[in-house]
C-alpha cells in the first residue's frame, strides 16, 4: 500500500516536472517568434506604401490642384531621380506628424533606443500594436471598395496584416507577463478617424494612403524595438542580432 | 566686366553707394554681358541613409548665372523648433549635405531644401519632405569570395561575403537581408537566391568547365536595394573530377551487367487473394472485390509467438527503419514511426473502445520513435514472429504496404500506391494513405484522428490521408493497436495474437 503510495506521488512529481519544463518557453525564444511577425508587418507595410503609390495618382493629382491650386511635394523623395508623380500638380499629402500614434513618445535615434529599458519597450511596441486594431478595421473595409487598380491585391495585404497584428499582440501579451509589471503598462492612443475614409475617390484614396504611412512608421518602431529586445535577451547568441 | 564686379563688391562691402549708382552698376552689368543673372533653380536629388544612423543629402545645381554662386541647404525637423542649416558641407563631396549621428533622428519629418545664391538673388530649389525611415538604403555587401568545394565528386560553389562596410554594430538596430544572383558568364540568365541574414550560400547546381559570375546585394529593415556588388567571377574546374569517374563508371557498368543478364529477375509485388487489376481500376466496389477475393485467410489463431505488429511509416528517402524494430521481440507492437506521433490511449483501447477512438495512434512504449518527416508516403506492416523478424526495409519514395504472415511473407510493393488511394476507409481496417484525392472507399469503419501539418498524427481516417494500423484480434486488446480487425474477410495483415 505505502509501496504504490510512493510509485503514485513520484509519478506525480515526475508529470509535474515535465509540465513546468515544458511550458516554460525561453524569452529569447518568444521574441524571435515575435520578431518574425513583426518584420512581417513591416514589409507588408512597406509593400502596400509603395503599390499605392502608382502613377494612377497623377491624374488625381491633376485634379486636385487645380481645385484647390496648393502647393505641394513629392510622395517619394527619398529615391534619386525616381518621382511617380509629373512636376505639375502635386498634392499636399499630410505627414505622418498627424498621426493618431505620434503623441507617443518614442526614441528617435539608436542611442536613445538602446539606452530604454527592456520593459519600456515591449510596452512602447504593445501599445502601438494596440492602437492600430481599430484603424486596420477602417482600412480593410475600406480596402474593398478602393478605387484603386491594385485594389485586390492591397485587400489582402490588408487582411493578412491584421492576422499577424492580432497574433503578434497576443504574444507580446505572453511576453508581457514575462517581463514583470513594468511592461505590463500601455499607453491608450485612441483613433479617431471615424469609420470611413471618405466620400469621394479622392479623399479616401488620399486618407487611405496617409493611414499607410502612419502605419509604415509605427510598424518600423515596432520591428526595431523588438529586434532591439531581442538582442538584449539573446547575449549568447549573436545571430539574434 | 571685372571692374564693374568689384565695383559690386565694394558696394556689397559696404562702401556706401547710392541706390541709384547701385542699380546703374547692375544695369550695365547685365548690359555687358548678358549671361550674369540670379542662379538657375538647383534640384535636390535625394537623400539616403545607409545604415539607419546618418545620411546625405545631394542636389544639382542650376546655371550659376555667371556669378559664383553659393548653396546652402536648410531643413526643419519635426519636434524641433525654427530652420537649421546644414551641419556639414565637406564630408560627402561637393553639392552635398551630411547629418551625422547627432543630427540624425528617425522617425520624424525632416523639411529640407536648398538654396542658390548670387549677387543679383537666391534661388530655392522644391522643397524634400522625408522621414529618415523612408530613405535607408544600405551600401552593397563587401569582399564576395567564392569557393569551389568538392563533396562527393559533385562539385558545389560557396559565396560568401561581408556586410557592408558601415554596419558594424551588433546591438539589434538593423537587420540586414541579403539576396545573390548567378549566372553563367555568356548567358543573360541571371538566377536570384534569397539567403536572409546569413553572409553565405552554398550553390549546388553548377556545371564543371563554367565561369560563373555572382553578385550580392541587401535591404535594411525592407528598405530599398543596395547596389548590386562588383562582379566575381569563378570558374569551375572539370580536371580533377573526372578522375575518380572512370573506375566508378566501369564498376557501375559491369553491375549493370550482371544484373540484367546473369541474375533471376526480380519478382514484382503482389498479395495473393488481391486482384491488383481490379484495384487499378480504382472503383471502390472494385477494390472491396479486389481485397476480399481471396476468402481463404488462414484462421486467426492466437498465436503467442507473434508478438511484433508494427506499421513502419516513413517519408521515402530519409526513412530509416531504427534498430529497436529488429530487438522486438515479444513486446506490443503499433510501432508506427515518423509522422505519427501516436499517443498512448490508442495503444491501450479495447477493441470497442477503439472503434470510439477518436484520438491519434500511438506508438508502442518501446518504440516511441518520434522522427519528422515531411510526408507519408509509405506504411508497412509487419508481422513479427517471435524469434523471426521477417520486415523489410524498404525506403522507395512510393508507399507500400508489406504485409507478411506467418510463413507467407509476401512483400507487396506497390500495393499501398492502390491503397494511396483510398479516400474513406468505413470499417476497422484503415491503411495509410498518400495525401492523394482517390475516389476509393472501403468499407471501413470511419475514424477520426487529428492531424497537424507535418503529419504527425493521423487527422481522420476518413478523410484523403488514412491510416492504418494494426489489426489485432478482438478480444486481444492490448497490443497497441487502434483498430479492430474483423474477421469478416477483410485483409488481415496480422492474424491478431493473443497477446499483451
Amino acid at each position: 500500500m505505502a509501496q504504490r503510495r510512493t510509485n503514485g506521488s513520484k509519478l506525480l512529481m515526475t508529470v509535474l516536472c515535465v509540465v513546468a519544463a515544458c511550458r516554460a518557453v525561453p524569452v529569447t525564444d518568444l521574441l524571435d517568434r515575435a520578431s518574425q511577425r513583426s518584420d512581417r508587418l513591416h514589409s507588408l507595410s512597406t509593400m502596400l506604401t509603395q503599390e499605392l503609390k502608382m502613377p494612377e495618382m497623377a491624374p488625381l493629382c491633376l485634379t486636385i490642384s487645380a481645385a484647390f491650386s496648393v502647393q505641394v511635394v513629392t510622395n517619394s523623395p527619398s529615391r534619386l531621380q525616381d518621382s511617380h508623380f509629373p512636376p505639375i500638380g502635386r498634392v499636399i499629402m499630410p505627414r505622418p506628424a498627424m498621426c493618431h500614434t505620434s503623441s507617443l513618445q518614442t526614441p528617435n535615434d539608436k542611442e536613445q533606443a538602446l539606452q530604454v529599458s527592456e520593459s519600456d519597450l515591449l510596452s512602447l511596441a504593445r501599445s502601438l500594436l494596440r492602437a492600430w486594431v481599430d484603424p486596420l478595421l477602417v482600412l480593410s473595409s475600406s480596402a474593398n471598395t478602393l478605387p484603386h487598380p491594385a485594389q485586390n491585391s492591397i485587400s489582402n495585404k490588408i487582411q493578412e496584416l491584421q492576422e499577424h497584428s492580432k497574433s503578434l499582440g497576443d504574444g507580446l501579451n505572453v511576453l508581457s507577463g514575462k517581463m514583470g509589471p513594468a511592461a505590463q503598462t500601455m499607453s491608450l492612443l485612441p483613433y479617431r478617424g471615424g469609420n470611413d475614409l471618405g466620400q469621394d475617390k479622392i479623399s479616401k484614396l488620399i486618407n487611405f494612403q496617409f493611414l499607410l504611412s502612419c502605419l509604415r512608421r509605427d510598424s518600423h518602431k515596432i520591428d526595431s524595438f523588438l529586434k532591439v529586445l531581442r538582442c538584449r535577451a539573446a547575449r549568447m547568441q549573436p545571430e539574434m542580432c | 566686366m571685372l571692374l564693374l564686379l568689384l565695383l559690386l563688391r565694394f558696394s556689397g562691402a559696404g562702401v556706401r553707394m547710392k541706390g541709384g549708382l547701385r542699380l546703374v552698376v547692375l544695369l550695365m552689368l547685365s548690359v555687358e554681358s548678358s549671361s550674369l543673372s540670379p542662379p538657375g533653380k538647383p534640384v535636390l536629388l535625394g537623400c539616403r541613409s545607409p545604415e539607419k544612423e546618418t545620411f546625405t543629402c545631394w542636389w544639382k545645381p542650376g546655371l550659376d548665372g555667371g556669378l559664383p554662386t553659393v548653396h546652402r541647404l536648410y531643413y526643419e525637423r519635426e519636434h524641433l523648433e525654427g530652420t537649421h542649416e546644414c551641419p556639414d558641407y565637406r564630408s560627402a563631396g561637393s553639392n552635398s549635405c551630411f547629418f551625422d549621428k547627432n543630427h540624425t533622428y528617425i522617425w520624424v519629418d525632416y523639411h529640407v531644401m536648398v538654396e542658390a545664391s548670387n549677387a543679383l538673388g537666391n534661388v530655392p530649389s522644391d522643397p524634400l519632405k522625408f522621414d529618415v525611415m523612408e530613405i535607408v538604403r544600405p551600401y552593397a555587401p563587401e569582399n564576395v569570395t567564392l569557393m569551389v568545394e568538392e563533396k562527393q565528386e559533385s562539385p558545389y560553389l560557396h559565396i560568401r561575403w561581408k556586410h557592408p562596410s558601415n554596419t558594424v554594430s551588433r546591438s539589434g538596430w538593423i537587420t540586414i537581408k541579403y539576396q545573390l544572383r548567378v549566372k553563367q558568364e555568356n548567358s543573360n540568365d541571371w538566377k536570384n537566391y534569397t539567403s536572409g541574414t546569413q553572409m553565405g550560400f552554398s550553390l549546388y547546381s553548377i556545371h564543371p568547365g563554367v565561369v560563373y559570375e555572382v553578385q550580392v546585394r541587401c535591404t535594411l529593415d525592407h528598405s530599398s536595394w543596395s547596389e548590386w556588388s562588383n562582379t566575381t567571377f569563378v570558374k569551375i574546374p572539370n580536371c580533377e573530377f573526372q578522375r575518380p569517374f572512370a573506375p566508378f563508371v566501369a564498376l557501375q557498368l559491369v553491375v549493370k551487367i550482371v544484373k540484367r543478364f546473369l541474375l533471376p529477375p526480380v519478382p514484382g509485388p503482389k498479395i495473393r487473394g488481391v486482384d491488383v487489376q481490379l484495384l487499378k481500376s480504382g472503383k471502390s466496389e472494385d477494390v472491396l472485390g479486389a481485397l476480399i477475393v481471396n476468402q481463404n485467410f488462414p484462421p486467426m489463431v492466437a498465436r503467442k509467438d507473434q508478438m511484433e505488429e508494427y506499421l513502419i511509416v516513413s517519408d521515402g528517402g530519409e526513412w530509416l527503419l531504427p534498430a529497436p524494430l529488429k530487438s522486438q521481440k515479444k513486446k506490443k507492437s503499433s510501432f508506427i514511426p515518423a509522422g505519427f506521433h501516436l499517443d498512448s490511449q490508442c495503444k491501450e483501447s479495447t477493441p470497442s473502445q477503439v472503434q470510439e477512438n477518436k484520438d491519434e495512434m500511438k506508438s508502442s512504449s518501446n518504440l516511441e520513435q518520434k522522427q519528422e518527416f515531411s510526408g507519408i508516403n509509405f506504411a508497412a506492416a509487419d508481422l513479427q514472429k517471435g524469434a523471426s523478424e521477417n520486415f523489410m526495409q524498404r525506403l522507395p519514395n512510393s508507399g507500400y504496404v508489406d504485409i507478411q504472415r506467418q510463413e507467407n511473407i509476401v512483400e507487396v510493393d506497390g500495393i499501398l500506391v492502390d491503397y494511396s488511394r483510398v479516400k474513406e476507409v468505413n470499417g476497422d481496417n484503415v491503411f495509410i494513405l498518400q495525401k492523394e484525392n482517390v475516389p476509393l472507399s472501403l468499407d471501413v469503419q470511419r475514424r477520426e484522428e487529428s492531424m497537424s501539418e507535418d503529419y504527425s498524427r493521423v487527422k481522420e481516417v476518413n478523410g484523403d490521408n488514412v491510416v492504418l494500423l494494426n489489426p489485432h484480434m478482438t478480444g486481444l486488446s492490448k497490443i497497441g493497436v487502434c483498430t479492430d480487425l474483423s474477421s469478416d474477410g477483410y485483409v488481415d495483415t496480422i492474424p491478431a495474437p493473443s497477446l499483451i
